[in-house]
């Protein structure tokens, strides 16, 4: 109870101090003739511990890659309630079979190369990449599963979580622009009452935007799962397509 | 001497033992139905067309009398699934398959056409029988995709037939790498990927990097929304690719390439993977090519969906196996780029171009085109244009040439307003500027880019605000997140423009988005942060006034930003046929049987479902925000 006064007390406080964030480019700061700033790792007032977690970000997207970051830490990162995180987590995800993972591992281990190939058919296996399998990956491969979700996170193909049985893919390029994609987007949402990136309750739908599929003559184009695709839609023909899936699974 | 001529001649004995006569699918002459069998074909259902052409042939006997054969894509995808009978070259677009049976009967059978499925010219209304005779086709100079619609993609000996990889075994018989260099470099090939970097330079610096291993890499990630020629060429011939690889890995002497290509491209993975697997078997490809003694392989790479990484450095990284950021260049890849080695890339139109010009000769190839831009281009030419498709043209013709004698024109009823090029990095170039060739460094001076080659021609129903948001929110989306200024800053101006679609534009705004298009463009590593402005700088010289219109009197002149315009119904041309109520998502509109219908614009939520539905042209779209509806809305 004292401690929720305490963290309440905090809260107000900040409230009432200046705010801090500049909102470029609205307000500017006023920064001396040929400043270049000086980077330094923050240690944090509460404790002695620095706030770097070696996620070695800053390294990857160094410009000039003038920084390094080194993995062994003299500190220890405390680790709040590590087990009972992960067992949230994979509660959420249903278990995958492992077994079925060993032979991309295999193969990658006798060539060396091609990571991405193995996210690539472990996504092909799952539907998506599995945490657990991500880890094993990591162990068998001796890389980070930091360096895996890294990788996993930045490419637009790579899913954390399960799809629906359709994915609907609406088509965002130029000329599917032009020609109403975002008023085909808008149906379907509205239809399936999930987001772009979203699935439905029911794991029937999960409705998704692409940049471009290269069918641009049949713009705006909309492709169902893999092989089906749609061209020429307009808003009523895609709730239509939802009703018509709906019915093919014996949902009204 | 003696031994040269025996090389010579060993290697174009080796290229004959490589074709396997029963293997031709597509005889040169012989009575053929050719599909298209392009993505766009694909999905105007180009698979029920086939098996129905099967069974009719088969029904009438003709199974073995003529071959069914399944090309890459044609480039009219406008009018697919489309069908050509060969040897006579007749023309069907939008095969349906029950026109199928009268096809077959007419011109397979007889010598004649059936004339209500024919193409028609857009101009004249006249049906067009052959191929030949269409201006879409008559007007291109086609050279990478003249064998596209020809051959089977899936069938190496077609190529073979067609004088393929005998480039090849002319570069290998001569055995003198420089001199490939050197034709390249009097040719004039430049970059087709975009920059337009003298492609017989860029060898030249990666043969002269000294290095146990070299790289050679091809660029099919095709990201630009907008643009399909690189996916056309891998699909309908990916062999030309291939040999333009194996020629250029033996001129940089490279022993490794990768293909990068998309992921969201399964055709061209398909086809491609099949042609390298039989270039291996055929010996054209893996150990001791041709009997040259030389080795050279080729390796498919799938791309994740990541649009930087079309910018070489981010391909490089990725095929590592790493997040796909791009890094400071220099060092450039042809002196440390795949694993550190020597590394040449290209774009596929780029390697595609290669074995034309061993055969023709760099003087052939330089003859067409103007000043610095020399050979053709192919541009994937959409958008409100009568006659979508691939379009390859001599460098030089004009966009007016493209757009209205090869494209035919806008579609009926449009008015033309602006036609973008070169996708996020381009820009929109207005009426005035349709007299300007293709030509890097003058396209480059009218604030657009060759590009990749996306040709977009917009209409006047589309708002150039909401053009330069629709970029920006892809450069947005895309950006690595690598340099400050192109994470932040698009994010910024993307929100600004945001504001200004919404109606809440302030004065200042136009300024500061020039002002933060300066900041990114300096500011960043690579093309992709570095031309990311481009859109907004090419509209806001075109098209101020239409920026002024929405921040200064809140109003859309296209009709487009769905806070800035309101839907009516005219009850002149209202005829009451309910068809819009009963669409209606939102159940807004009202009226009784054959009277005039109502929106109650406070429950509208501008889906534009009416307006498309309504036969009449009796839903319209008044620009500006309705001020009763306004009082009304909050009223309420």
């Amino acid at each position: 109870m004292l401690g929720m006064f305490k963290a309440m007390k905090t809260t107000v406080g900040h409230l009432l101090t200046k705010k801090v964030t500049v909102q470029y480019p609205e307000q500017r700061e006023q920064l001396p003739e040929r400043s270049r700033g000086l980077f330094r790792v923050v240690i944090d007032p509460a404790g002695d511990d620095p706030r770097c977690r070696a996620c070695t970000l800053c390294e990857t997207n160094c410009p000039v890659q003038v920084i390094r970051v080194n993995y062994t830490s003299k500190y220890e990162l405390p680790v709040p309630n590590e087990a009972r995180i992960r067992e949230t987590r994979l509660t959420m995800q249903p278990k995958p079979d492992l077994a079925q993972l060993q032979p991309v591992i295999d193969h990658y281990r006798e060539t060396g190369t091609g990571m991405m190939a193995v996210l690539q058919n472990t996504q092909g296996l799952y539907g998506y990449l599995p945490r657990l399998a991500l880890e094993e990956i990591a162990v068998q491969t001796g890389s980070s599963l930091s360096q895996l979700y890294g990788v996993a996170s930045f490419y637009n193909q790579f899913r954390l979580s399960p799809v629906g049985k359709h994915v609907i893919t609406v088509c965002h390029g130029t000329a599917c622009h032009v020609a109403g994609a975002p008023l085909i987007t808008a149906a379907f949402s509205e239809e399936l009452g999930v987001g772009v990136g979203e699935t439905t309750k029911d794991r029937l739908f999960t409705l998704e935007a692409v940049s471009c599929v290269g069918a641009c003559a049949l713009a705006p184009v909309v492709r169902i799962g893999e092989d089906e695709t749609h061209g020429r839609m307009t808003p009523d023909k895609a709730r239509k397509l939802v009703a018509e899936l709906r019915q093919r699974e014996g949902v009204t | 001497m003696s031994a040269a001529v025996d090389r010579a001649g060993a290697i174009h004995e080796a290229l004959k033992q490589a074709l396997r006569p029963e293997g031709v699918v597509a005889h040169e002459g012989a009575l053929e139905m050719r599909i298209c069998a392009g993505t766009a074909c694909h999905a105007s259902g180009r698979v029920a067309v086939r098996e129905t052409i099967k069974e009719e042939l088969a029904a009438r006997g003709l199974a073995d009398k003529v071959a069914v054969v399944e090309t890459g894509c044609h480039g009219f995808c406008e009018q697919g699934p489309i069908v050509v009978i060969q040897p006579k070259g007749i023309f069907y677009p939008h095969v349906r398959p029950q026109d199928v049976a009268a096809i077959i009967e007419a011109s397979v059978q007889a010598d004649e056409v059936v004339e209500k499925l024919l193409y028609r010219d857009p101009a004249t209304g006249q049906p067009l029988a052959h191929e030949a005779e269409i201006p879409f086709y008559k007007e291109q100079r086609r050279l990478v995709l003249s064998l596209n619609g020809k051959v089977d993609p899936y069938s190496i000996d077609d190529y073979l037939t067609r004088d393929g990889y005998s480039a090849l075994a002319k570069v290998l018989g001569e055995d003198d790498p420089d001199e490939v260099i050197d034709l390249v470099e009097r040719s004039g090939l430049r970059g087709r990927g975009g920059a337009g970097f003298p492609t017989g330079t860029k060898w030249r610096f990666t043969r002269r990097t000294a290095g146990e291993r070299k790289y050679i890499i091809c660029n099919a990630d095709e990201g630009d929304p907008g643009a399909f020629m690189d996916r056309s060429v891998l699909e309908g011939n990916p062999h030309v690719v291939m040999e333009g690889m194996i020629i250029a890995a033996f001129a940089i002497g490279a022993q490794e390439g990768y293909v990068y290509v998309r992921a969201e491209y399964p055709f061209a993975v398909e086809r491609l993977r099949a042609a390298l697997g039989q270039a291996r078997e055929r010996g054209l490809l893996g150990t001791d090519i041709l009997g040259s003694g030389w080795d050279f392989d080729i390796q498919i790479n799938e791309g994740a969906g990541a649009f930087v990484c079309g910018e070489e450095t981010a391909l490089i990284a990725s095929i590592e196996g790493k997040r796909g950021m791009p890094r400071t260049r220099p060092p450039y890849p042809a002196v440390s780029g795949l694993w550190g080695a020597p590394t040449n890339i290209n774009n596929v139109e780029t390697y595609a171009n290669v074995p034309w010009i061993v055969h023709n000769g760099a003087e052939a190839f330089a003859a067409m085109g103007i000043d610095d831009s020399r050979g053709t281009k192919i541009f994937s030419l959409t958008g409100k244009v009568a006659n979508g498709g691939l379009v390859e043209v001599a460098m030089g013709a004009t966009l007016r040439h493209i757009i209205f004698t090869i494209g035919g024109g806008m579609l009926p009823g449009r008015t033309f307003k602006a036609v973008q090029l070169g996708g996020p990095s381009g820009g929109c170039l207005p009426a005035e500027m349709l007299d300007i060739g293709i030509d890097y460094e003058a396209l480059m001076a009218s604030g657009a880019i060759v590009g990749s080659g996306g040709l977009v021609v917009v209409d006047d129903t589309n708002c150039m605000v909401d053009l330069a948001r629709f970029f920006l929110q892809f450069t947005q989306d895309e950006s690595c997140g690598k340099c400050v200024p192109c994470r932040l800053g698009t994010k910024r101006m993307l929100e600004t423009l945001e504001r200004i679609t919404e109606g809440e534009g302030r004065e200042g705004d136009i300024e500061l988005l020039e002002e933060l298009s300066q900041y990114i463009s300096d500011g960043t590593l690579c093309a992709l942060g570095g031309t990311a402005p481009n859109p907004v700088l090419t509209t806001l010289r075109y098209f101020r006034d239409e920026y002024e219109a929405h921040i200064n009197e809140k109003r859309c002149p296209a009709g487009r930003c769905k806070a800035l315009i309101t839907y009516y119904i005219d009850p002149e041309t209202c005829t009451g046929c309910t068809l819009c109520a009963k669409k209606c998502p939102t159940g807004v509109i009202s009226g009784e049987k054959k009277q005039a219908h109502v929106i109650d614009v406070s429950g509208c939520i501008k889906c534009d479902t009416c307006r498309q539905v309504c036969k009449f042209g009796a839903v319209k779209v008044r620009s500006g925000i309705d001020q009763a509806a306004a009082v009304a809305a909050t009223g309420a």
